[in-house]
């Protein structure tokens, strides 16, 4: 007997839901509110968070007009928190920040949605953000962060104006990596190229149209110039001409040899201990030094142009993406230290590992497998195979499977009872 | 990644391949590997020296069967007999110290890139050393080779690592044609069918790019297949289909000549018909496939069926 007037009611509000399929418009009128019920109506409910909210220095237009059915649908929604449409929807409706076509887009508007940095209501700080903007960016972006703060030569549009001084927080239609500007077009805004002091800081090389960050860290380094903090010796001794064609030359930024050729100048030894091995990394074999390194200033250890396993992801992105799927990380690849196991540039051992022996290499940093594990050793021929002997990639892959342990089996008796069948069932 | 025991492998494998296909016409393109023999050393007795990572294997029509004893720095060279492999006779040359990659023509003689020095290498049926392949008529920078696949009529189809185009070189040499590579892409490996198009493998795009017999550069033939493969860094065409090594995710994805994926074979494991970093691998016309299955440092034979 209930049900009947409970469905109507349902109906009624379905009903009355209809006309805002998409987001509702500030001040829309089809709610046919009472005069004066707008926004009022609803703090007569929501009245102890609203009073607060309304007290902030940022208030939402449509909180602080009462307008609360711009976003939400009063009688039933498909969407969370009465919302009248999508989050996303809700919020472009009004603010039109995302380029139509653009060349990079924050993370977190495709992501997770808007109100990971902005309040929907109100917030004590500018743009109803949850956090003063310099502290948001770096909940996410931490290692810059904090490489900024520690930096001893600051730059001057990041210390004074924050992230947003190159940066657009929504997307960029210019730019990559949400800069207003492609470098070095962004950079130039500032830094006049037509000034002689420009030149001679360069040593009178043309680089006004070079890529600024190829050299320079935009946050702010520890070294004059704003030079990332590893240079390379010729750049932190101004001898450009030792790679590059003289300065005043027609084609001064144009290296003086290709590839390996050059590089062998000064590290010709090197390079023949390299292709002494008998695998050579493919880079390496090819002569393509910079595939990997920066030859001017770079923040990562051996001038790579970025972190191992940016660098090392860009051709090895199937291995690295086995660890994030693996519920048991193995530190190295979880830290981006691939070097910890494999050579960079070439080596005697299968997967360019750093040691012939796994027990060794393991034991490296499991030093416990050393005196206290199953036998493993040259002695211990592996059962499934008479030309293997047991070791640690007998039972583990060391970038993860989709099991625990990193176990190439789902179970502990599926890995065991492969090598000790009479325990199988 | 769950292991399934080895006598459901070529069944499931089988019918696998035909769900995908659907259709019943398509049925037939169905394809699976049988487990036929593992050979784990250079003959059959107790001084018998042991296969040290093999990378390379190549078979002829006429029963012979080279493997790159990549490790062990020398070739090996077996006898095809009944359906089993058997012999092993040693090639240990100080011209090709770390073969990589081998192929036979159609007289037997043996070519195999080495991975040190890039250089191809002839060798004689008898396991002389015949010389090293000079390529001619190729312009721009020395020739890198990384890889190299041959024709019937003893073409070569050299993956220039220096200046991203595969050479098409005649029988001594002499460039016939040269087809541009894309600038995106690490290819790793190229193969050429019996109508002379020729393959090439991008394994970290992994995707494969075609040229037919008279195209100056490669075309892609399939979009972008992570969804199927991790590191497809060998690839084979014989039979109407392309054979590709997925070295990472340790198996073989069959393709149709058009590109369309046709189903998967074998999987991780240390037990005969198992692979474990799979590298290159060969067939002969009668389906007979062999693999230089290099981490479990041993060459395996299988028949295909379909």
């Amino acid at each position: 007997m209930r049900t009947a007037p409970l469905l109507l009611v349902c109906a009624l509000a379905a009903a009355a839901a209809l006309p805002v399929a998409g987001a509702a418009g500030p001040n829309d009128a089809r709610w046919k509110l009472r005069p004066g019920a707008q926004g009022k109506l609803c703090l007569d409910c929501h009245t102890g968070q609203f009073q607060d909210v309304l007290k902030k220095a940022s208030v939402h237009t449509p909180v602080r007009t009462g307008d609360c059915v711009g976003c939400h649908n009063p009688h039933a929604a498909q969407h969370a928190k009465l919302l009248a449409d999508d989050p996303s929807k809700t919020c472009f409706a009004c603010h039109d920040v995302v380029p139509k076509a653009p060349k990079s887009t924050h993370k977190p508007i495709s992501e997770k949605g808007c109100v990971s940095c902005h309040d929907p209501h109100a917030s004590n700080f500018k743009f109803n953000l949850v956090k003063a903007q310099g502290d948001l960016c770096a909940s996410c972006h931490k290692g810059i962060a904090e490489g900024a703060a520690k930096a001893k030569v600051k730059h001057g549009p990041l210390a004074k104006n924050g992230c947003g001084a190159c940066h657009n927080p929504h997307g960029s239609a210019k730019a990559t990596k949400l800069l207003s500007n492609e470098v070095p077009g962004l950079c130039v805004g500032c830094h006049k190229v037509d000034r002689p002091g420009f030149a001679a800081k360069h040593f009178n090389y043309p680089v006004a149209k070079s890529r600024c960050t190829s050299c320079h860290d935009p946050h702010g380094s520890n070294k004059k110039g704003m030079l990332y903090d590893r240079v390379h010796a010729p750049v932190a001794k101004g001898m450009c001409s030792q790679c590059h064609n003289p300065a005043g030359s027609p084609a001064a930024l144009a290296t003086r040899q290709q590839g390996v050729a050059l590089c062998r100048g000064c590290h010709n030894q090197a390079v023949n201990g390299m292709m002494d091995k008998n695998q050579i990394h493919r880079p390496v074999a090819e002569g393509s030094c910079l595939s990997c390194h920066n030859p001017h200033a770079s923040p990562a250890k051996g001038m790579l142009k970025g972190t191992q396993l940016q660098v090392c992801g860009t051709c090895h992105e199937d291995s690295i993406k086995r660890q994030t799927l693996s519920p048991t990380k193995h530190e190295p690849v979880k830290d981006g230290n691939c070097t910890a196991c494999h050579e960079a540039h070439s080596s005697n051992q299968s997967l360019m590992f750093v040691k012939a022996d796994m027990t060794e290499m393991c034991g490296a940093c499991h030093d416990w497998l050393k005196h206290s594990s199953h036998p493993m050793g040259a002695k211990l021929t592996d059962p499934r195979n008479k030309n293997l002997h047991v070791d640690c990639l007998s039972c583990h892959r060391a970038h993860g499977t989709e099991y625990k342990h990193m176990m190439p089996y789902a179970s502990t008796s599926d890995l065991c009872t492969k090598c000790h069948e009479k325990f199988s069932r | 990644m769950a292991v399934i025991p080895f006598r459901k492998l070529a069944l499931r494998a089988a019918g696998a391949a035909l769900l995908l296909a659907g259709a019943p016409a398509a049925r037939s393109q169905g394809i699976a590997l049988t487990f036929e023999q593992a050979v784990y050393a250079d003959g059959a007795d107790k001084d018998a020296k042991a296969l040290k990572a093999p990378r390379g294997v190549a078979c002829g029509e006429t029963g012979g069967v080279v493997v790159a004893d990549t490790g062990n720095g020398r070739l090996v060279r077996y006898a095809l007999r009944e359906g089993r492999l058997s012999g092993g006779t040693e090639i240990k040359l100080p011209q090709l110290t770390y073969p990589v990659s081998v192929e036979l023509d159609s007289k037997g003689t043996i070519l195999a890139l080495d991975g040190k020095t890039r250089k191809l290498v002839r060798v004689a049926p008898n396991g002389t050393f015949q010389g090293v392949v000079e390529v001619r008529g190729a312009s721009g920078t020395a020739v890198l080779p990384s890889s190299f696949a041959i024709d019937a009529a003893d073409n070569l189809y050299v993956l220039d690592a220096a200046t991203r185009r595969v050479l098409v070189l005649g029988p001594g040499g002499a460039m016939t044609r040269q087809v541009e590579l894309p600038k995106e892409g690490v290819f790793t490996d190229v193969a050429v069918d019996a109508s002379g198009t020729v393959y090439a493998v991008d394994a970290v795009g992994v995707a494969v790019w075609s040229a037919e017999k008279t195209a100056p550069a490669f075309k892609p033939l399939t979009k972008g297949m992570k969804d199927k493969m991790s590191f497809p860094s060998r690839i084979l065409a014989k039979k109407g289909r392309l054979y590709l090594v997925d070295e990472h995710g340790m198996g073989i994805v069959v393709l149709g000549i058009d590109g369309s994926y046709q189903g998967r074979q074998l999987s991780l494991g240390w037990k005969e018909g198992f692979v474990y970093y799979p590298d290159q691998l060969c067939m002969t016309d009668a389906g007979q496939v062999f693999i230089a299955d290099r981490d479990n440092n041993r060459v395996q034979y299988f028949t295909s069926v379909k």
